[in-house]
């Protein structure tokens, strides 16, 4: 029997058995290889060969092998570009292959990570602010650009910036899904998503055609920091799914770094819990590439976030630019904050003029209106 | 016998002078009334035969016709009750023919033979006195709304018996019976302003929110403000009337017009509507009341609204059709409501001032307290449909509240000196557009804002930079030229200036 034959049976077992089964998939295999499953399952016979507790399990395998075309369905899947790997195989990635309770198979499309390389999973919260978004970026892009892989669950927010700077950087990023990988999850992430595929890759544990449903995703996490050396968190409240991400990662010995934010900011908090409870704080990509790659020859032009801006403008706009920030701020608390501090007042119109000047000249942007904020 | 009496009936918000013909003839007795009437004008039967008896004049046993022509004209109201009563008396000859000729009677009886106040005498009295009659007679709490028009004779009546003395008195050249009702226009602008009234003063803070509304203000640009909950928009909103120049006599003849239809100019204090109309419709509003309709159309708030402001509050809450309906009336401000019995045309000539949360907690883009997802955010947004955006020139975000502002700092700038400022641009755009149907900044089109709003070539570069460097939008350029216009002239400022531009730029729509 030929290796895809044996796939293709490995794929109506993935199916039919349901999710959370990989110990139930590894069990089988003393029965025989998934052909003989098959076969066992169309006489009737698996329920008596296995151990009383799969009883349901077996009955379900039994169930499942009624009008379904084994050879026809996985045709149909390879067509699309989608490849199955199973944990017996070479082809799996290695670092996932050492975690305990690691996918019996995973189902991919595009490039797996490469094992020699070193993988990173880049992980946040989904509405984050601008500054995570900024940093989420800088660490996606200088990441990718050493080599490094971004392995990341595609959502919005911190996830799929991250991974769009990274292919932006014309770096390796790996989507993992809490769905099919024929899925586009969530829908906005559209763009990225094709990128993946064509530059990078998706995986999943879970067949294509399964619909993303909220308890696929925890599973999941369990995948991006098994395919991974270390995870970085760059923004994350108190309490978030990206934590659950961590607490994987510490179970399978993985390395946990996180950005620190402010006190006051609740989009940093969890950040900044994990670094009291031992995460390592990295402030810039070069740290962490120094901490990664043993090979990483200290960076002479690391970069310093919180370094003054070296030319600043003369007059008022020199004057509100020290008053701007990564959080981007309204008209109306800049010139509060013009007032108190420099104890002059400056008129609307006035403001307008100064902020848009200090944009055009590259110095400051503006989100959502009239909110302005650094832009690094 | 036959009689004719000349009275009125107002259609949408014109008027229409309508003849009462009256027959009283030998056969059953009978009182008939014909000529396309609705239910109240019917019934004007009863209260006529009841009211004449109390008044002293009881009906002969006699067949009564009374025909209101033209006949293919739909009557409604309750003003043909008077003429009705004093045609079926000329008839009966208690009144000489002649008394009532040139004289337009309009009125309602009351069982008692008292005669009440009656919707739209604003209108019908100046159709009356276009077609040339000498005298109005009104029920008494009408007469100084009908002695607002100049050139014709106003006599306010209490009753009927008052009335038949009245035009007996005139048939026997004694005119002194009631004076004409007279009133000095001009005086009712000179009303005190009161301490109550609604004033910028009251609100620190705010700063870019009060400019904004100043723009917007001297321009007529309809405004729109984005803020957390209690920022102080709606706050912010009610006070822009007392920024606005005051209505001039002819606004306030337009606007009281359609309070006059509506049955809103009752009360005795308020003769005129003198101050800027400011209507705040809730978010359940249906379309009819917002545009205005109904069998026989009425005004809706938008007309009500008309030389004034509609403040829409919680804009995305509306229903969109209901938004949607704006549409139209944005551009042309008037309403048309088709009915099978014509077109009717209400005046809508609003600035609309919208105020909404950014997103549906109400604290984007405060990333620490805001809960709502990426596409929460625009769908909420996108619930106000394109075309009404596109006729928002300005849009201001407002700032959360901070302890200072309501502690009260410093008071702000009184509502006075801002309208000064605004009064000064107004005569800029009033000279600007001298001979042209514009009246404001905001009114102008593409090719009235490339003849009006010229660039010198500084500015142009500076625009050209700004349009890549804030990814302006070709719909948004024409929106800020016309804004930068009227800020210039608020400096009483001939040339549109850089500063000008930044501004207005800042005033551009956030998702564009």
């Amino acid at each position: 029997m030929t290796e895809e034959t044996e796939k293709a049976y490995i794929h109506w077992l993935c199916q039919a058995a349901g999710m959370g089964s990989g110990s139930f998939l590894r069990q089988l295999e003393q029965a025989g290889t998934a052909r003989d499953v098959y076969d066992m399952a169309k006489r009737g016979i698996l329920e008596e060969k296995l151990h009383i507790r799969y009883k349901h399990r077996a009955q379900r395998l039994q169930a499942a092998v009624k009008d379904y075309d084994v050879m026809g369905k996985y045709k149909d899947m390879r067509d699309r570009g989608i490849c199955l790997v199973t944990c017996r195989e070479t082809d799996y990635p290695e670092k996932l292959a050492a975690v305990q309770d690691a996918p019996y198979a995973l189902y991919y499309a595009g490039r797996l990570p490469d094992h020699r390389k070193r993988s990173i999973a880049l992980i946040g919260a989904r509405s984050c602010s601008e500054y995570g978004r900024y940093m989420a970026k800088e660490f996606g892009a200088a990441l990718a650009r050493a080599g490094v892989q971004i392995v990341s669950g595609m959502a919005r927010g911190i996830d799929g910036i991250g991974q769009m700077a990274a292919l932006g950087a014309g770096g390796y990023s790996l989507g993992v899904f809490g769905c099919g990988v024929d899925i586009c999850y969530p829908s906005g992430n559209r763009e990225l998503y094709e990128r993946l595929l064509a530059e990078g890759g998706v995986c999943s544990e879970y067949p294509p055609g399964v619909g993303p449903r909220a308890v696929l995703f925890p599973p999941r996490n369990r995948i991006i920091s098994g395919l991974c050396d270390g995870v970085l968190v760059i923004e994350s409240k108190e309490k978030s799914g990206t934590l659950i991400t961590v607490d994987m990662a510490l179970e399978q010995g993985r390395e946990v770094y996180a950005l620190p934010g402010r006190a006051t900011d609740a989009l940093s908090a969890g950040c900044n819990r994990l670094i009291r409870q031992g995460a390592q704080l990295v402030m810039s990509p070069q740290e962490l590439l120094e901490e990664l790659l043993a090979d990483f020859n200290a960076c002479p032009d690391r970069k310093v976030y919180c370094q003054q801006t070296l030319f600043i403008p003369e007059g008022v706009q020199g004057e509100l630019l020290q008053l701007l920030d990564f959080q981007p701020k309204s008209m109306e608390t800049l010139q509060e904050a013009y007032v108190s501090t420099y104890g002059k007042s400056v008129t609307v119109p006035a403001l307008c003029h100064e902020l848009l000047q200090l944009c055009v000249d590259g110095y400051a942007g503006c989100s959502n209106g009239n909110y302005y904020l650094i832009k690094g | 016998m036959f009689s004719t009496i000349t009275s009125g009936t107002v259609c949408g918000i014109g008027s229409h002078l309508i003849q009462v013909e009256v027959d009283i003839s030998k056969g059953l007795p009978c009182f008939q009334m014909v000529g396309l009437l609705s239910s109240e004008v019917r019934e004007a039967r009863e209260r006529v035969r009841v009211a004449l008896k109390n008044s002293g004049i009881s009906l002969p046993p006699m067949c009564i016709n009374v025909n209101l022509s033209p006949a293919d004209l739909r009557k409604e109201g309750t003003m043909f009750d008077l003429p009705v009563a004093v045609g079926i008396l000329a008839c009966l000859g208690h009144l000489p023919g002649e008394s009532t000729a040139g004289t337009v009677l309009l009125g309602e009886l009351g069982l008692s033979g008292e005669i009440k106040p009656v919707r739209g005498i604003l209108p019908i009295v100046t159709r009356a006195k276009e077609s040339g009659m000498r005298r109005c007679i009104l029920p008494h709490d009408n007469a100084m709304e009908g002695a607002v028009v100049e050139g014709i004779e106003i006599i306010g009546v209490t009753d009927v018996a008052q009335t038949v003395e009245y035009l007996k008195g005139l048939q026997s050249g004694r005119k002194d019976l009631i004076e004409p009702a007279h009133i000095d226009v001009m005086s009712l602008w000179k009303e005190p302003d009161g301490a109550n009234a609604l004033d910028f003063a009251d609100i620190s803070g705010q700063e870019t929110v009060k400019r904004a509304a100043e723009v917007a203000a001297a321009g007529f640009h309809h405004l729109l403000m984005t803020g957390p909950p209690g920022s102080g928009k709606t706050m912010l909103a009610k006070r822009i009337p007392s920024i606005l120049p005051p209505l001039s006599l002819q606004e306030s003849l337009e606007v009281s017009t359609v309070y006059s239809v509506s049955g809103l100019l009752h009360s005795a204090q308020e003769i005129l509507v003198t101050r800027r109309p400011f209507l705040n419709p809730h978010h359940t509003i249906t379309g009819q009341a917002l545009a205005g309709g109904g069998r026989v159309p009425v005004p809706g708030i938008i007309s009500l609204a008309h030389r004034g402001i509609l403040f829409l509050d919680e804009l995305p809450e509306f229903k969109r059709e209901t938004l949607d309906i704006l549409r139209q009336p944005l551009e042309d401000k008037v309403v048309q409501i088709a009915r099978s019995s014509g077109v009717y045309l209400f005046p809508a000539d609003f600035m609309l001032v919208g105020a909404m949360n950014p997103c549906p907690c109400g604290y984007y883009p405060d990333m620490g307290k805001c809960r709502c997802a990426p596409y929460e955010v625009r769908r909420y947004l996108g619930r106000i449909s394109g075309p009404i955006l596109d006729r928002i020139d300005i849009c201001v975000e407002a700032a959360p509240m901070k302890f200072r502002d309501i502690s009260g700092r410093a008071a702000g700038e009184s509502s006075a000196r801002i309208k000064e400022r605004v009064m000064g641009a107004r005569q800029m755009q009033a000279q600007r557009f001298a001979g042209t149907q514009l009246r404001f900044n905001a009114d102008m089109g593409v090719a009235q804002v490339e003849k009006y709003c010229v660039l010198g070539a500084q500015e142009k570069g500076y625009m050209e930079r700004m349009f890549s460097a804030m990814q302006l939008s070709a719909r948004g350029y024409h929106r800020i030229l016309k804004v930068a216009r009227t800020i210039a002239d608020l400096e009483q400022c001939g040339g549109i200036r850089k500063e000008h531009l930044s501004e207005a730029i800042c005033y551009r729509q956030m998702w564009e």
